[in-house]
This record gives structure tokens, C-alpha cells and sequence, in this order.
């Protein structure tokens, strides 16, 4: 990453002079809002989702795009989440949007500190390939667990979850949830926008570039890397509460190995280390393959894999670098550094 | 002790198996930095070379020799095209690499759709030793794997061309300057670990059937068995895969199977966690 990362910037620099982001996001953002009164009901529920694996997608983004460490098991979390509400709804009747969704993130905090502090804190610093590997290995393992364990429904997970309600609304698929995870999506987004735009993200970009840098200029980079990696696992165990209050119900698939790989798809794709590429991402390639899976379901995956393939020879910032300049992905904190060419956010 | 005995004919026969497709994921792994998430599609190709080979009427066994020949070859192509631009940064290699075995495997499961596809063992029956039967394809499997492992140490220990892989791992630099020729070194040991996949999917396609996802089942076995044994040497990754593959067989004899999956990999990544290096440390082959 860091060697085809680093000769990027000669390219791109300067052939933008004005700041994109900020429009990029409004337009997303105004097409989100527009978008229900447009599409017919079965396609505002497939929005709905959509969404929710941006929410997913952006929680990826900020561990492995921003800070560099490769969580391969993302879906740990996001699914760990899913879990935890359904078991709540089951077995404690609790449906309550104030009481499931802070409960999904807690879950997702809980498990992304065991994970993280295990596989990134110790003597010997973790390598990336110890990293990805070992979160790979926890993802495939809960996806064994949960298929074998009857208390979790085995292989067919946990059916007929009821709505999740606020007061005495109840939240079915449609519009109004929609709006719902448009507007979490939103406040999330600008959460972590705020916070990769701090100096903390700065200190982030810059452990992504170069770790051992960070590590001379004073940060505990260990502490940095959990944080993040925390951060993330809360930001995925919403996202799971909400899609299995969305979907109805969760299967052993939403923690294992394929969702975690389909999220590390949408932000290649998409574009590391910028948030709205993780977006863009999960909503090009969810958005495609749901429009080509009439017709071409059996090539689409091997359209896709090309596809993928490519972005990463060629394109390593993906497709959101075609508008976006490599400076997007490195942040700023304080003044603009000299000859930028961002707006002074 | 009949039953003891057969356990530990299980044991042991599952215990290859994981070593055979282990066995090019560590060389590519040790020998390159490379880890390989294709090497899962190279056994499925293995696999459906040998089901191809049989469909066309030919016996089992041309479709197993043809194999790993073939899968070598595209392992080869593969190399010189793509690998060989992800040397400098693992996880690009990691990410490209994922990104072939999904069109491979995409590509194999809409050759064959959804199907579970038996294809006979050239060998069948069984083996009888006074009351005890053991199959016979099983053996087989436990005798080549043996057969491939001396072959495979022989080479990098033995012959030139194992000197100059070893060179070019230990230094690449120093071997370019004493005029071995790195890149044609990387593109062949890449082909050799790809023809070992092959020929692992070919010999365990009459076992477990064809089907599309049948290389993922073993990929993160087989990683963890690699990163236990210790990267940077032959005999590491062959001990690895000794350990997780005989711990994956005979754990579920002692306890339920779903616990005793999820045991094996919990112990090889706190394993791997302390001992970084993994069990068999240091260069050399």
C-alpha cells in the first residue's frame, strides 16, 4: 500500500485546485434524501440495506483506511451486534430503539477491545499479516460457533425478529426507516469526520504511511491502533443491530468470512481512507449487483473480482480518487499546509 | 484397539491432507513473503482439472498427473502478469491475490453451478489388515504427501535450483549481483507452489467432492498452519500444518466438533501471538 500510496500525490496533486469533497458529500447526501420519493417500496427496503452496509463500510474504512490495520473480520463486529439485539428482542422482549441500538454498540465496543487488545497490544508489535489473519480467523471461528450452538439458532440464526420501536412507533422497512439509517448514517459519518480531521486522525493518516515515524514523534501507537480499532467494532455493532432489526432476523453468514471480505470490497473499491469512498463503495457495488442479478448473477461476482482487481493495480485509492486528490486521505489539522488546496474546514 | 487404531488412521490421513495443501502455501509464503488467498482456487482448479479429465472419459488418474501441470503452468501466466507487482507490499499481495481466487472461484462455480460433484477414487476399496479396513485412496493420499514432502525438501535442499531460491530469499539483491536471474526464481517457486495446490485439490477431490467453495475450507487452515509453523523455512510450515491438521482430526473424537474447530484456531492464533516466529524459527530450508 505504502509503496503505490506514496508515488500518487505527483500525479494528482495539482490537477485539482478547489475543494471536491465538500460537494461530493452534499450530492450524495441530497440524492440519499431525494431517493425514496423516487424508488418504488421493495427498492426503498433494498436502499434501507444499502445503507446500513455503508454504516459498515465506513467503520471499516476508519481501522483499515485511515489508521492501516487490516481488519479482515470486520464482520465480528457488525455480526456480534446483529446477534446481540436479536438475543435482547428474543429473550428479553426488549425492542426498544433507546435500549437496542446503544446495546448493539456497546456489543461491538466489548468485542472489538477483546479482539484488539489481544491481537494489537503486547511486547511484540503485531504485523500486519499476524493482524489480518488473526481477525480473519476470529470471524471464521464465530461463524463456526454460531452455526454449532443451538442457543444462537445454529444454521438458521435467529428468525422473526419483532420491530424496533420508539415509543409506540414501530419501525417496519420502508420509508421511515429509511430516512432513520440515512439520518444514523449521517451523524455517524460526521462523527468520524470530525475525528480524522482532528489531530488524532492526522496522527492515524500518518500511522498508516509510516508507523514507526508516529511511534518516534511520542504516540503510544499500540493505544492509537486500539482506539481505532474500538472505535470501529462500536461503529460495526450498530450497524449489525440495525440490520437485523432491518432484515428480521440473523444468520451465522453476517459474522463470517464472506461479509467480512464483501466490506474490505466496498472500501477498495470505493477508496480507502477517504469516508465517503467506503459509501460510495458499498453503494456502487451492492447497487450493481442487485441490478445485475436478474440477468448475470453467475458472472457478476467474476465481473466484480476483475474489476477488483484492476482498482487495485492501477487505481489503489479507488474510484472516489478519480474526483478526490490524494491529499483527502492524508486529513489536516490547524492551517492548510502550504500550496493546499483544500478549503480551510 | 481397533477403533483406537482407525482413529488414528483418520487422524493421520486428515493430517496429510492439510500438509499437502499447506505445503504450496508455505513454500509461496516462505519463499516469496506472498501470502496467497488464491492458493484455496488453485486446489479447486486441481480439483476440477481431475473432474474435467474424468467427464471427458479419460481415467481419474491422467486428470490427477495433468493437474498439477496445469495449474502450474497458470500459476506460471499468473505470476508474470500480477503477482510479480505486489512483491514490495504484503497486503496489496494479500488483497490482488483474494481478488483471482473470486474470479477463479466464480468463474469455476458457473462452470459447475451450485453442485456437489462426486468423482471416483482411481484406487478404491479398501485395505484389510486382519479385522481392521482402512480405505485405500486414504492411503494413498498419506503415502504421496509423504512422497511430495521428501521431493520438495530434496529440491530446495539438494539442487542448484533450491540454492538459487534460497538465495534469492535470503538477499535478493546479492543474488541478482551473482547473476541468478530473481525474476524467472520468483515466477518458478510461484509455479511450483501453485502445482502443489493442483495436485492436493486432484488426490482430495474423491474425498470431499467438487464443489465451488471447496478451497476456501482449507485457505485459513491452511494460513494459520503456515504462521504456526513459522514463515521463512520449509520444515515450519510443514510442522504447522502437521499440528493443526492432526489437532483438527483428533479434537473432535474428544469433545464436540464445533468446540474443537474453533479450539484449534483460538490456541494457533494465541500460539502465533507469543511466539511470532513460530515454532520452527530462522532460515535455511
Amino acid at each position: 500500500m505504502m509503496q503505490i500510496a506514496r508515488t500518487a500525490p505527483a500525479k494528482s496533486a495539482g490537477a485539482q485546485r478547489w475543494a471536491v469533497l465538500p460537494f461530493l458529500e452534499i450530492g450524495a447526501l441530497v440524492v440519499a434524501l431525494v431517493l425514496p420519493l423516487l424508488l418504488q417500496d421493495y427498492l426503498t427496503v433494498f436502499a434501507t440495506r444499502v445503507l446500513i452496509l455503508a454504516i459498515f463500510a465506513v467503520s471499516f474504512d476508519l481501522v483499515w483506511g485511515y489508521a492501516g490495520i487490516m481488519s479482515f473480520g470486520q464482520a465480528l463486529f457488525f455480526g456480534a451486534g446483529g446477534y446481540g439485539a436479536a438475543l435482547l428482542a428474543r429473550d428479553l422482549d426488549v425492542v426498544s430503539m433507546l435500549l437496542i441500538l446503544p446495546a448493539g454498540i456497546i456489543i461491538g465496543l466489548v468485542f472489538a477491545l477483546f479482539v484488539g487488545g489481544f491481537l494489537l497490544l503486547g511486547r511484540h508489535p503485531a504485523s500486519v499479516i499476524f493482524v489480518a489473519l488473526g481477525t480473519l480467523t476470529g470471524a471464521y471461528a464465530a461463524d463456526r460457533l454460531a452455526r454449532g450452538w443451538y442457543y444462537l439458532g445454529g444454521q438458521n440464526g435467529i428468525p422473526s425478529i419483532p420491530p424496533m420501536s420508539l415509543g409506540s412507533y414501530d419501525f417496519t422497512e420502508g420509508p421511515a426507516f429509511y430516512y432513520f439509517v440515512l439520518a444514523i448514517l449521517v451523524v455517524t459519518y460526521i462523527g468520524c469526520r470530525f475525528l480524522v480531521r482532528s489531530q488524532f486522525g492526522l496522527a492515524l493518516a500518518g500511522l498508516r504511511e509510516n508507523e514507526q515515524r508516529i511511534a518516534f514523534f511520542g504516540y503510544k501507537v499500540q493505544h492509537l491502533k486500539l482506539i481505532i480499532f474500538a472505535l470501529g467494532g462500536a461503529i460495526a455493532g450498530l450497524g449489525g443491530s440495525l440490520y437485523a432489526f432491518h432484515e428480521g432476523f440473523v444468520w451465522p453468514n453476517i459474522l463470517g468470512v464472506v461479509i467480512s471480505t464483501q466490506v474490505v470490497l466496498y472500501v477498495l473499491f470505493g477508496g480507502s481512507g477517504t469516508l465517503i469512498g467506503a459509501i460510495i463503495g458499498a453503494v456502487v457495488i451492492e447497487g450493481v449487483s442487485f441490478w445485475l442479478s436478474d440477468n448475470y448473477r453467475e458472472i457478476w461476482p467474476i465481473i466484480l473480482g476483475g474489476l477488483l482487481l484492476l482498482v487495485i493495480l492501477f487505481r489503489p485509492s479507488g474510484l472516489v480518487s478519480l474526483l478526490l486528490s490524494e491529499r483527502e486521505r492524508v486529513g489536516s489539522f490547524g492551517r492548510p499546509p502550504k500550496g493546499g488546496h483544500r478549503g480551510s474546514s | 484397539m481397533d477403533s483406537a487404531f482407525i482413529a488414528a488412521f483418520e487422524i493421520l490421513s486428515f493430517g496429510a491432507i492439510i500438509v499437502l495443501v499447506t505445503l504450496g502455501l508455505g513454500i509461496i509464503a516462505s519463499m516469496m513473503g506472498i501470502f496467497n488467498f488464491a492458493q484455496g482456487e488453485f486446489v479447486l482448479l486441481g480439483a476440477y482439472v481431475t473432474y474435467l479429465a474424468a467427464t471427458a472419459g479419460l481415467p481419474v488418474w491422467v486428470g490427477m498427473l495433468a493437474a498439477p501441470f496445469i495449474v502450474g503452468l497458470f500459476g506460471f501466466v499468473l505470476e508474470r502478469l500480477i503477482i510479480r507487482r505486489f512483491y514490495l507490499a504484503p497486503i496489496v499481495a494479500m488483497l490482488g491475490t483474494y481478488a483471482i481466487g473470486l474470479i477463479i472461484r466464480e468463474a469455476v462455480r458457473g462452470l459447475i453451478g451450485g453442485r456437489y460433484i462426486s468423482v471416483s477414487e482411481p484406487l478404491g476399496g479398501s485395505l484389510d489388515i486382519g479385522d481392521i479396513h482402512v480405505s485405500m485412496w486414504r492411503l494413498v493420499i498419506i503415502v504421496i504427501t509423504i512422497l511430495v514432502m521428501v521431493a520438495s525438501y530434496l529440491l530446495l535442499a539438494r539442487t542448484t535450483f533450491g540454492l538459487k531460491i534460497r538465495a534469492t530469499l535470503e538477499n535478493p539483491a546479492l543474488a541478482r549481483a551473482s547473476g541468478i536471474n530473481t525474476s524467472a526464481i520468483y515466477g518458478s517457486t510461484f509455479a511450483f507452489g501453485a502445482a502443489l495446490a493442483g495436485l492436493a485439490g486432484a488426490l482430495i477431490v474423491p474425498v470431499f467432492t467438487l464443489f465451488a467453495d471447496l478451497g476456501i475450507r482449507f485457505l485459513i487452515q491452511g494460513f494459520v498452519a503456515v504462521m504456526v509453523g513459522g514463515i521463512g523455512s520449509f520444515a515450519g510450515p510443514v510442522a504447522g500444518a502437521g499440528i493443526i491438521g492432526v489437532l483438527s482430526a483428533a479434537l473432535p473424537w474428544v469433545m464436540a466438533p464445533v468446540v474443537a474447530d474453533v479450539l484449534v484456531f483460538v490456541l494457533a492464533i494465541v500460539f502465533i501471538k507469543f511466539r511470532p516466529q513460530g515454532l520452527l524459527s530462522g532460515k535455511g530450508v
